[in-house]
């Protein structure tokens, strides 16, 4: 129902003021361009409640695209209740119903104590932006002005919303996409990197693996040794160049070929039989490290070789690596320093033997006296009992004490000849069980006339019930009558005292037997050990090869010879022979 | 002369020794034998022709040290000496040094036996010698001290005028002195005076 104009005068003015809002509304989206929709909601409540003296405006935005819903409400000045904009909507959602098309063009309801007319109007053609509720308590509200700006406005609202929701859904999209493409890049960014450090650790893999290849393959193909690798069927799978010095093979001309060909012959089944049993049963029948083996080269040749083996599977075949050693040289070595040994102890033996002719030739004047003094009284006897029997002066008992006494010394001047004999002659080195007392005793005797020439006093202190010892009998003797030849020579310059010389047998401490001769000779000053040197004398006409030799002797047998000083006078040479066990002389 | 001939044995060796002395028995000879040195220093030897059967080796002092020592000793016995091994130097010092042999042992019996029958003759000869040699000594130990300085002058051929210038007094004093030495010595002529100064000079058994 219009109210009717009370005059032209005042209707002009009002048609004026009409304009003058509608133009105010269509400017309003200038007002409006890029802002928010909360932004042009609030210039909206504002222009429409200066322009058209309403009570109450309100705008409720519906919820878009995440963006919470905008509810907006203002109220005229004179109002003096304010409410929440929330409050005022549930109010008129009860008023409206929920959906906009069936709202009616104007409600007059009770708001509070007051009657308030109150317009809806929808936002966008569905009322799908929301809805402008304006509201008035005067009774002509809305007039036809008021209704035509109102909706103006709304629309102008609706286009400006529009824009304003489409470009914040552009926006939040752009943004949307912007953070998309930023995550994406992100994602890429860090797929880039794990896979550049990938990149760069199958890299690193691979150098290692390449240098390490490169270092065994260095180290192979620089070995001196052949490095010969074979499957499972005894193949050759790889040789190093070693291989051609060694065996005369290139290594490409070997490979594929059984390993036997680098074998003789005669040991290749062998080998066939014990690698066919090791894969059957993992038994080796050959010590893996260092077995020293025969091999053949390619011409056939054989030579001594040392082989190691390494085993490594590799996708589940089984692979074996040899190393070998060509030992060809250190074998020549070996049997060249055996020759030599067997050598030096053919000369050994020669020069004990010459020493012993010394020893002898030293003792050949006593020798010959000890067999001259039977001689002589054989004689001497045989040439009385003659001129006995000449003159018949034949008395049974005189010539019978005669005969006796030639069969004696007969006998006597035997014995000696045989003990020179057994001394002197050239005999390899023939060990038996001896007991040593009985040697010293021997040994005694035939340095008796020296002993006895020089007024020597021989004092032996034998252990009985020693153990035997292991010796060449002549060898000892020899050593024996060194020993107390010296005693004998270094006692010679001795006046003021008795010439002593000791011969002592017994046990060690470390169950050896020990024989030490002892003198109160001169003793030796500073050659306590130089006097076991070759060639060292202190003889006018010594050779200086007696204790060398005599030491070496007891060292053959397992023992050892050493001087010191005797006391108060002289020197003692003592020497251990290992006890032998269980055969007591 | 007193005694029969002792032959003296030193030999170390038993056998060697009682063989020699069955040897020198079946001759008739008497034996003694000794089994050193020493041991034949310490008997007193006899008043009879002795010789000496000397192994060279002998322990302790050796056959030549001891034919020294006795000759030190003024014990002019006739040495054979008997050797093991018998070295030409060895041999001729000990002939040099008055050995009358030097057999190496084993010998021919009448070898050893020769040689000491010659031993014992120059022993015996010796004997003879110091035996005169003691009588001329007696006799010239008789004379006065200016006697026996006349007569040593005499022999060394000076005349009785130099003799009295060099003693300070008359010739005819020395003449007096000569006389009665010739007298005392029972000299006939002068060579026989220097025959017998001659003889007192010499040592006793040194002959060669």
């Amino acid at each position: 129902m219009d109210e009717q104009p009370r005059n032209l005068t005042e209707e002009i003015t009002h048609l004026q003021r009409c304009v003058n809002d509608l133009v105010s509304a269509l400017a309003l989206p200038a007002m409006w361009s890029g802002g928010e929709p909360s932004q042009i909601v609030h210039t909206l409540l504002d222009a429409l409640l200066r322009m058209l003296q309403l009570d109450l405006v309100y705008v409720r935005l519906t919820e878009t695209g995440g963006q919470a819903p905008i509810e907006m409400v203002r109220f005229a000045q004179s109002q003096k209740h304010i409410a929440r904009p929330h409050e005022i909507g549930d109010v008129l959602k009860q008023w409206l119903g929920t959906a906009p098309q069936e709202w009616p063009p104007l409600i007059r309801n009770r708001l509070e104590d007051r009657d308030i007319s109150i317009v809806p109007l929808g936002l966008g053609l569905q009322g799908e932006i929301g809805v402008l509720v304006a509201g008035s308590e005067r009774g002509d509200f809305p007039r036809q002005t008021e209704e035509l700006i109102l909706s103006v406005a709304a629309n102008q609202a609706s286009i400006g919303l529009q824009e304003a929701r489409l470009r914040s859904e552009q926006k939040r999209v752009a943004s949307e996409l912007d953070q998309r493409v930023a995550q994406r890049t992100t994602e890429l960014a860090a797929a880039n990197e794990e896979l550049r450090k990938e990149i760069a650790d199958r890299k690193h893999a691979e150098e290692d693996l390449r240098s390490s290849e490169e270092k065994h393959r260095v180290i192979i193909e620089a070995a001196h040794d052949a490095v010969v690798t074979m499957d499972e069927r005894g193949a050759i799978l790889l040789a190093n160049p070693a291989t051609r010095r060694i065996f005369g093979y290139d290594p490409t001309e070997i490979v594929g070929k059984p390993m036997t060909v680098l074998m003789p012959e005669v040991m290749r089944k062998a080998h066939e039989n014990g690698f066919k049993r090791y894969l059957a049963t993992g038994k080796r029948h050959l010590n893996w490290q260092g077995v020293e083996v025969t091999a053949q080269r390619k011409d056939g040749q054989e030579f001594p070789v040392e082989v190691s083996f390494g085993e490594l599977t590799s996708d589940g075949h089984k692979m074996f690596t040899g190393f070998i050693r060509d030992i060809s040289e250190r074998k020549q070595a070996e049997d060249q320093l055996r020759a030599s040994e067997r050598n030096l102890q053919t000369t050994q033996a020669e020069l004990a033997r010459v020493s012993r002719l010394t020893t002898m030739g030293e003792l050949a004047a006593s020798i010959a006296h000890e067999v001259n003094q039977p001689l002589t009284a054989v004689i001497n006897n045989a040439s009385a009992c003659l001129r006995l029997l000449a003159n018949r002066n034949l008395e049974p008992e005189v010539l019978r004490h005669a005969l006796e006494g030639i069969v004696a010394d007969g006998t006597r001047a035997s014995t000696v000849l045989a003990r020179i004999r057994a001394f002197i002659k050239k005999e390899p080195a023939e060990k038996g069980a001896l007991d040593i007392n009985e040697v010293i005793q021997e040994v005694l005797v035939l340095a008796g006339r020296e002993l006895y020439e020089n007024q020597v006093l021989p004092d032996h202190q034998l252990k009985t019930d020693l153990p035997s010892v292991m010796a060449d009998r002549v060898q000892l003797q020899q050593v024996l009558l060194n020993l107390i030849m010296n005693g004998i020579e270094a006692m010679a310059p001795v006046t003021d005292r008795p010439r002593l010389l000791g011969v002592q047998s017994r046990i060690d401490e470390s169950g050896d037997v020990l024989v030490a001769v002892s003198d109160s000779g001169t003793g030796f000053g500073f050659e306590l050990d130089r006097v076991f040197h070759p060639f060292f004398t202190t003889k006018a006409n010594g050779m200086g090869m007696g204790l060398s030799i005599s030491r070496s002797l007891v060292e053959n047998h397992g023992g050892r010879l050493w001087a010191a000083p005797n006391s108060p006078h002289g020197a003692v040479f003592s020497f251990t022979l290992p006890a032998s066990v269980g055969s007591p002389s | 002369m007193t005694g029969a001939p002792v032959v003296f044995v030193v030999d170390d060796d038993p056998s060697v020794r009682s063989s020699l002395k069955f040897l020198l028995s079946t001759v008739g000879l008497h034996v003694e034998s000794f089994a050193s040195a020493d041991t034949f220093l310490h008997n007193n030897p006899p008043d009879a022709p002795s010789c000496l059967v000397l192994d060279v080796r002998l322990p302790g002092l050796s056959g030549l040290d001891f034919q020294r020592e006795l000759a030190a000793r003024k014990i002019y016995i006739p040495i054979v000496f008997l050797t093991g091994h018998g070295d030409i130097p060895m041999s001729v010092r000990a002939i040099k040094a008055g050995a009358v042999e030097f057999l190496t042992k084993p010998f021919r019996d009448q070898d050893l036996l020769d040689a000491v029958r010659i031993a014992l003759e120059r022993d015996r000869a010796r004997r003879e010698q110091d035996k005169d040699a003691m009588i001329l000594q007696r006799r010239f130990d008789s004379l006065t001290s200016r006697e026996q300085e006349v007569i040593s002058m005499v022999v060394s051929g000076m005349l009785n005028k130099q003799i009295a210038d060099q003693l300070g007094t008359a010739e005819s004093t020395v003449k007096v002195q000569r006389s009665r030495a010739m007298e005392k010595m029972q000299a006939e002529s002068l060579v026989d005076l220097i025959r017998m100064i001659e003889k007192l000079k010499s040592p006793s058994g040194n002959t060669r």
